[in-house]
């Protein structure tokens, strides 16, 4: 593992730098709560935030992505990828990001998410600031070793540890003046990942692959109903997901009227008409109900992409859980109940 | 494609729809390339009694004698379009319904409430007088919208208004919730369409346009009620835009 | 508590660095232009299509595949092909008209262009029925898909053994491929066909009934794999019957439909629990989804 160190006030100007050569993405404050958005100085960074309204998804995979332009001449595809960078991503943000690189490569390439990824280099960071309804931990989360370019370690005044992870990252080092690291502070760095534990305030009880094998089995359980009958099925709890990637096609004309656009954009499957479709001659709709389709979320997450992912597809960032109006999209409580019965 | 005939009329309403078209400037240039437009109260002044391909009514159906002007314009007309939400649900206009008539009419027009352009019945949307073949909500109409519809319209597409909540758009947009911020938001059983407009302004949206299909209306009331308001006060705000949708 | 699972380690050579050109060619969502050859309304809302890829290529499809089919400006939906791959230089779809994409579709004449991505999924494992009796049961628009798969024992009839076919429309005026179903009338070596409408007509002499009801007039060897292709509502009864025969699940496959957005595994709108209809089917071993809630 290569390491080097970036002293607290090489932070700015390597910032700076950066944004002066590309675009240059990372937390900002919007009010209470924080944004992955363009920095236009290195003062807006605030890499001590909790977490983010969106997950950086939002760049790889927009909440409206042209897919097809066409107009009486013809069609083309828009696979147009903007280097970037992506700056201050946390560990089950970026375990999140490979979830989502394997389901886009699985099968059949989805190259409209995979080379804005490819265009992306991500600086990931240690976690200041747990979010209030976090439970990274639980999920595994809360260390990752791969998936990201750089990774800072913030060890305190002296400033952050640096990983070079690939060549990508590796390019980054011109913009920065960076040091050899002191065995005392690569120590530091380690205690800092792999020391802390107990973090987040909500904890599931039980390792995930216990709990997605019992939630596999409880289909029928009365704890569906009883959440979603406050349930909006307004899809907040979805959008918000750095592991959903559910999308709905559409198709619109410019105003010329002959020119336009197919596009995809952001679905969530607990909106009403996720899976209505017509079927011979009438339609269906395969989870009517709203506990059906609040029960298959919690199911997705737990279950169902398992075999694919090889393990839960949640990362335990608490994003659903402060989005949801009703206070009622949150895994934790509802995972913890099946496992108690 | 023939270049589609459209007019515009306007009912019980604020004209606010109109203007929300008038002022597309560019779009509307662009627009006017593949329409022609015969009749606009806002921006022009003939008006003629010719076939069109698409009539756009704005406000809603308040008094009985303007039925037959409804009835004239289906007949004149391949398409009616049923535009804001005063035409397609009634709108805010529908908020009297509730309300002894007489009491409001004092109460706003004073002296005058005895003038007889003021008599008027329940406010009820275009579609309880003549067939619509679409309904466009909001309060006023999304410019984005009303041009999509439009143009699926155009080219005899049935055009869909979505069947998800505000949420969803507000979502997108990355907003912060109006109630993480300790304010409330209708946002939740209202059909979105807007591009969450009001929220993205950091005001609560009041569902103007509407609800979704199934709206979960207890869970908003209780919700509503939580934020520390008075749960008479809570109904009638679930009620404001949507009075034809929510009987009491 | 720290879980350090290892997650999807051994998975991540999946992440690759193709370049401009490959990613264009590769492009999931651009379709190809097809001509429409022959266009012709039959059913009451449906019609059918045959079409050729305008740059000549063949579809080389399995039967029981699907493809997106649309036109830009209106949209795509997702249907079954309905010849075989034995069948060369065309292919042909039926549309039914019920929503905005179909009705334009629908309204395409001979010489227009439709836009075709596949073919996608997975289609019947003409292998598995290779040496034994076959047994189709399709209702409505259920036959559309499965007729790829009559072509294609029609065509390779040495291949197979016994084969009969199901077929049962609401009235007369809803039956399908008139052409076919006329010789399929006459053919009898290499077809067993009975055919019923739930209500008849006047002019209807043939069977009235659901389609199990069919099961009455033949018999159906223990050996025999079968096909199910229909309405929801269809499969339990079929399958009961199918039961009392005693066929095991695992020769039992159905073709089920579901709302498809992307037809390659991505958007999730075709999920039933952990399967994808529109990559793990829409054609699926019944002992494999049996048990699977929302399947049917
Ligand atoms: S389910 Fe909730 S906690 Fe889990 S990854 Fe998604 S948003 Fe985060
Ligand atoms: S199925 Fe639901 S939980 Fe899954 S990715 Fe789609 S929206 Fe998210
Ligand atoms: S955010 Fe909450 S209310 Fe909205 S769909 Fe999700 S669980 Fe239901
Ligand atoms: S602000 Fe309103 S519309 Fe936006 S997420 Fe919250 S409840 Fe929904
Ligand atoms: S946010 Fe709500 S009130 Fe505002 S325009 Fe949209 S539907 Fe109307
Ligand atoms: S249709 Fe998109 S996942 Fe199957």
């Amino acid at each position: 593992m290569r390491l080097l160190f970036l002293q607290k006030e090489e932070l700015e100007p390597f910032v700076s730098r950066l944004i002066a050569w590309q675009e240059v993405v990372g937390p900002k404050a919007k009010k209470n709560r924080f944004v992955f958005d363009k920095l236009e100085s290195p003062a807006e960074l605030r890499l001590d935030y909790d977490t983010t309204i969106l997950p950086p998804k939002k760049y790889f995979f927009q909440p409206q992505q042209d897919l097809i332009r066409f107009s009486p001449e013809g069609f083309t595809g828009c696979i147009e990828p903007k280097p970037r960078i992506i700056f201050g991503v946390h560990p089950y943000d970026i375990k999140a990001i490979s979830m989502l690189d394997y389901l886009f490569s699985d099968g059949k390439k989805d190259w409209n998410y995979l080379a804005n990824r490819q265009a992306a280099t991500i600086v990931g960071i240690n976690v200041h600031q747990v979010f209030k309804t976090a439970f990274f931990e639980s999920m595994g989360a809360s260390i990752v070793t791969k998936g990201y370019d750089l990774f800072l370690t913030d060890i305190g005044e002296e400033g952050f540890v640096v990983e070079v992870a690939t060549d990508k990252g590796e390019a980054l080092l011109a913009y920065g003046h960076f040091t050899q690291v002191t065995p005392d502070q690569a120590q530091k760095r380690r205690k800092i990942l792999y020391g802390q534990s107990d973090r987040c305030s909500q904890k599931l009880f039980n390792l995930p692959e216990e709990v997605s094998e019992k939630v596999a089995l409880s289909f029928y359980h009365p704890i569906w109903e009883e959440m979603a009958s406050r349930c909006f099925s307004c899809g907040a709890c979805n959008l918000v997901c750095p592991t959903c990637y559910c999308f709905d096609v559409q198709d619109m004309w410019n105003l010329d009227q002959e020119s336009g656009i197919r596009f995809r954009t952001w679905d969530g499957c607990l909106t009403e008409d996720f899976a209505k479709v017509t079927v011979q001659g009438g339609t269906e709709n395969f989870r009517q109900d709203r506990s059906s389709r609040y029960r298959h979320r919690i199911m997705r997450k737990a279950v169902y992409l398992n075999s694919k992912l090889g393990g839960p597809a949640c990362v335990g960032c608490g994003r659903c859980a402060s989005a949801c109006p009703a206070d009622l999209a949150n895994p934790v409580p509802v995972l913890n109940k099946i496992m108690e019965g | 494609m023939k270049i589609p005939k459209v007019a515009f009329f306007d009912f019980t309403s604020c004209e606010g729809c109109q203007v929300e078209i008038a002022n597309f400037d560019q779009d509307l240039l662009k627009l006017l390339q593949v329409v022609e437009v015969v009749e606009f109260r806002e921006i022009m002044k003939e008006t003629c009694s010719e076939p069109l391909d698409i009539a756009f009514i704005e406000g809603s159906f308040s008094r009985e004698k303007d039925r037959e002007r409804l009835q004239k314009i289906r007949q004149r007309a391949n398409l009616v379009v049923a535009y804001g939400s005063c035409a397609a649900t009634g709108g805010i206009n529908a908020l009297k319904n509730h309300k002894p008539d007489y009491k409001y009419k004092v109460e706003v027009y004073g002296a005058d409430a005895t003038m007889p352009h003021l008599e008027t019945q329940k406010a009820l949307p275009i579609s309880a007088a003549i067939p619509v073949d679409l309904a466009i909500p909001g309060c006023p109409v999304n410019r984005q919208e009303f041009v999509r519809l439009v143009s699926d319209l155009l080219h005899g597409k049935a055009p869909t208004i979505p069947n998800y909540p505000v949420c969803m758009e507000c979502k997108k947009k990355e907003n912060i919730c109006r109630y993480e911020l300790q304010d409330t938001c209708l946002g939740v059983v209202a059909r979105a369409g807007c591009g969450a407009l009001c929220p993205s302004n950091g005001i609560p949206c009041e569902a103007c346009r509407g609800f979704v299909d199934n709206p979960n209306l207890d869970s908003l009331v209780e919700l509503l009620i939580k934020t520390g308001m008075q749960p008479a006060y809570a109904m009638a705000k679930a009620r404001m835009f949507t009075a034809n949708l929510v009987e009491e | 508590m720290n879980h350090p699972y290892s997650y999807a380690d051994d998975r991540e050579e999946k992440l690759i660095t193709t370049e401009g050109a490959e990613r264009e060619e590769e492009n999931i969502f651009l379709p190809k232009p097809a001509r429409v050859l022959q266009a012709q309304p039959m059913g009451r809302t449906e019609k059918y299509f045959r079409l050729a890829f305008s740059d000549g290529s063949s579809m080389g499809h399995q039967p029981g595949q699907i493809v997106e089919a649309s036109l830009f400006g209106y949209g795509e939906i997702p249907l079954g092909i309905a010849s075989s791959p034995t069948r060369e230089g065309y292919f042909d779809l039926l549309i039914r008209k019920a929503g905005r994409v179909s009705t334009a579709l629908w309204n395409l004449e001979i010489g227009d262009t439709m836009y075709i991505r596949g073919p996608l999924g997975k289609g019947f494992p003409v292998d598995e029925f290779k040496g034994h009796d076959v047994l189709i049961v399709a209702g409505g628009i259920g036959l559309c898909p499965t007729r790829s798969m009559i072509e294609y024992i029609e065509d390779r009839r040495e291949e197979f053994g016994h084969f009969t076919l199901f077929f049962g429309a609401r009235t007369p005026k809803d039956q399908l491929f008139p052409n076919d179903l006329a010789r399929w009338r006459e053919e009898i070596d290499w077809i067993e066909y009975h055919e019923t409408v739930d209500q008849g007509s006047p002019e209807w002499k043939g069977n009235v009934g659901v389609i199990t009801t069919l099961f009455a007039k033949t018999s159906i060897s223990k050996g025999c794999r079968v096909i199910i292709c229909g309405p929801p509502i269809m499969y339990k009864f079929v399958i009961k019957e199918l039961k009392k025969l005693g066929i095991p699940d695992a020769h039992i496959y159905v073709d089920l439909e579901r709302r498809m957005k992307c037809g390659v595994g991505k958007c999730g709108h075709c999920q039933i629990n952990g399967l994808y209809v529109c990559t793990d089917g829409p054609v699926f071993n019944y002992a494999r989804i049996k048990n699977l809630e929302e399947a049917f």
